[in-house]
């Protein structure tokens, strides 16, 4: 057979682009689960929705091998072929094998439950994305539970993905993995190719490559005065009287970072307020006790507002904010060196790092280790994002004589 | 017309310095009932450099330690780090104008550096040193 077989495209840049695209968002996804990288983890998560959306359009008008009625196997010969495989007398498959097949379809049927559940959590319990407002934080949190789980099981489904592959390969003594990278395969004369797509995967490229400079377009203009923030949360409640005379000596910590409880024990003992005697009158006491008790944790005005009170026995009454246990599950990682650091200057000052402290939003994506800038990557990055705003047109006339100069 | 305006923009430009000297010559006044004066600058100078040994910490504290020796500048609070907006009246116009805040800033800061309330002695000559500068 092999002497007479020949080099056919099987899988067009449409099919293959999904492929690995599809891979690295899930890998990106998976990296970057921690809160900090919010951002890029909900672009990966658009990207791969808009991936899974474009390839089941695609397996209904795209060539042959991409159409699922040319992989349209039942599970009976899903489970008869994988026997085969076990007794290795599985015949080869141009296109997807009924077992890969089902294959395929599991992990596109987990991809979109990843998503929605993605979305879900995203609106329910960070307030952000089209499903914003659906679901409270309680039930935000389900479906970030639920996430999670499909995203463990979607990994085992890639595992079970590349397993196949690998004995597929040597089954077969073909090289499946640079098949899926080139989209040629040895196959017998007389085989169908798979030519053509090219245009639709070039407008795939672009609009990938679009899609993410206008997504993360905000950290290539941001300067150090004005750090770009990914989300912007709603404006909370205000009030000046609470901001002049908390502002006045440290962060005018927002009221939904404790519970009513607490604000109104530490307006009462002001007289002691960690070591200061405040000596504000009656009226101003009255005020801001009424303005932070009002807006205290409990009203889950934000999601950090909500964890925080979730994570406080109800018969504790913490008078300061690292006293609460989210707060503590929240920072076990930051280091003695970080907090020791004159940029961040120890606990009490949440603006040294968190980029909307001021507002007491605390987005996810707003977080800044100043410590950390420092690094040889964070170097490169300032490298391309001088020359991004160089020639970009949104520069001003300053900057760019400095960089004249 | 024109000369209204610059009578008005002058006055408007010389507002703060009267209410800066009617806050302290009314708590001067006042200090001066209570026994105390007359006031020194070169007193209350003294006092605002002197270093005080906290009980506590066993660690001196005087004014510099938040606001710094330069009083044109912007200080930092020695725990939170916040910045406090320079002393100075001829920089922070706003320093000295009101005698509620003052009054609540004397409270606060006497007992977080000296560890006790000042005197009216004391008051009055810090309020005889800031004004000037």
């Amino acid at each position: 057979m092999s002497n007479i077989s020949r080099e056919v495209k099987i899988w067009n840049l449409p099919v293959r682009l999904f492929h690995w695209v599809l891979v690295g968002c899930f890998i990106t996804a998976w990296l970057t689960r921690d809160d900090r990288y919010l951002d890029i983890h909900v672009f990966a998560g658009y990207l791969m929705g808009g991936l899974i959306l474009f390839r089941l359009l695609w397996g209904v008008i795209g060539g042959p091998y991409a159409r699922f009625c040319d992989f349209a196997f039942g599970w009976r010969e899903a489970w008869d072929y994988t026997k085969m495989v076990l007794k290795r007398c599985a015949p080869r498959f141009i296109g997807h094998n009924p077992a890969g097949s089902w294959g395929i379809y599991i992990l596109l049927g987990l991809g979109v439950l990843v998503v929605i559940t993605g979305l879900l959590a995203f609106g329910g319990e960070e307030g952000h994305g089209p499903l914003a407002g659906l679901l409270n934080h309680a039930q935000g949190a389900i479906a970030h539970d639920l996430h999670e789980l499909l995203a463990w099981v979607m990994l085992g489904a890639v595992a079970v993905h590349l397993l196949g592959v690998l004995v597929e390969s040597v089954l077969h003594r073909e090289n499946l993995i640079a098949s899926m990278i080139t989209g040629y395969k040895s196959v017998p004369p007389g085989t169908v190719s798979a030519a053509g797509g090219r245009p639709v995967g070039v407008l795939m490229l672009v609009t990938i490559i679009a899609a993410g400079f206008s997504w993360f377009y905000g950290y290539l203009v941001e300067t150090p005065e004005q750090p770009y923030r990914p989300f912007v949360g709603q404006q909370l409640p205000d009030n000046a009287l609470w901001r002049e005379e908390c502002g006045a000596c440290h962060l005018a910590f927002h009221p939904s970072l404790l519970p009513a409880r607490s604000w109104e024990v530490m307006m009462e003992s002001q007289s002691s307020h960690f070591g200061e005697d405040l000596f504000l009158e009656q009226d101003a006491i009255d005020e801001i006790t009424a303005f932070l008790a009002g807006n205290a944790a409990e009203q889950a005005l934000t999601e950090a507002a909500w964890k925080i009170d979730q994570s406080i026995p109800k018969t504790a009454t913490p008078l300061r904010i690292t006293e609460t246990q989210y707060w503590i599950d929240k920072h076990r990682e930051i280091s003695v060196q970080v907090w020791r650091s004159p940029k961040v200057n120890g606990k009490v000052n949440c603006a040294s790092c968190h980029l909307d402290a001021d507002d007491g939003t605390f987005e996810d994506a707003a977080m800044r280790i100043p410590v950390e800038a420092d690094s040889s990557s964070a170097a490169v990055f300032k490298i391309f994002q001088k020359a991004v705003r160089y020639f970009s047109f949104n520069s001003s006339p300053p900057n760019r004589l400095e960089d004249k100069g | 017309m024109k000369r209204k305006l610059i009578v008005v923009t002058a006055l408007m430009f010389a507002m703060p310095l009267y209410a800066q000297a009617d806050a302290v010559s009314e708590l001067q006044a006042d200090y001066q009932a209570k026994g105390a004066g007359p006031f020194s600058a070169a007193a209350g100078e003294a006092l605002w450099n002197k270093p005080f040994k906290n009980a506590k910490s066993g660690k001196e504290r005087n004014c510099t330690t938040c606001h710094t020796a330069d009083l044109t500048q912007s200080g930092k609070h020695v725990r939170t780090g916040k910045v406090i907006e320079p002393m100075a009246p001829s920089v922070n116009p706003k320093r000295l104008t009101e005698v509620k805040k003052i009054k609540k800033w004397f409270v606060r800061n006497c007992k977080w550096t000296l560890g006790r309330e000042c005197t009216a002695q004391e008051k009055g000559d810090l309020l005889a040193f800031l004004k000037n500068l």
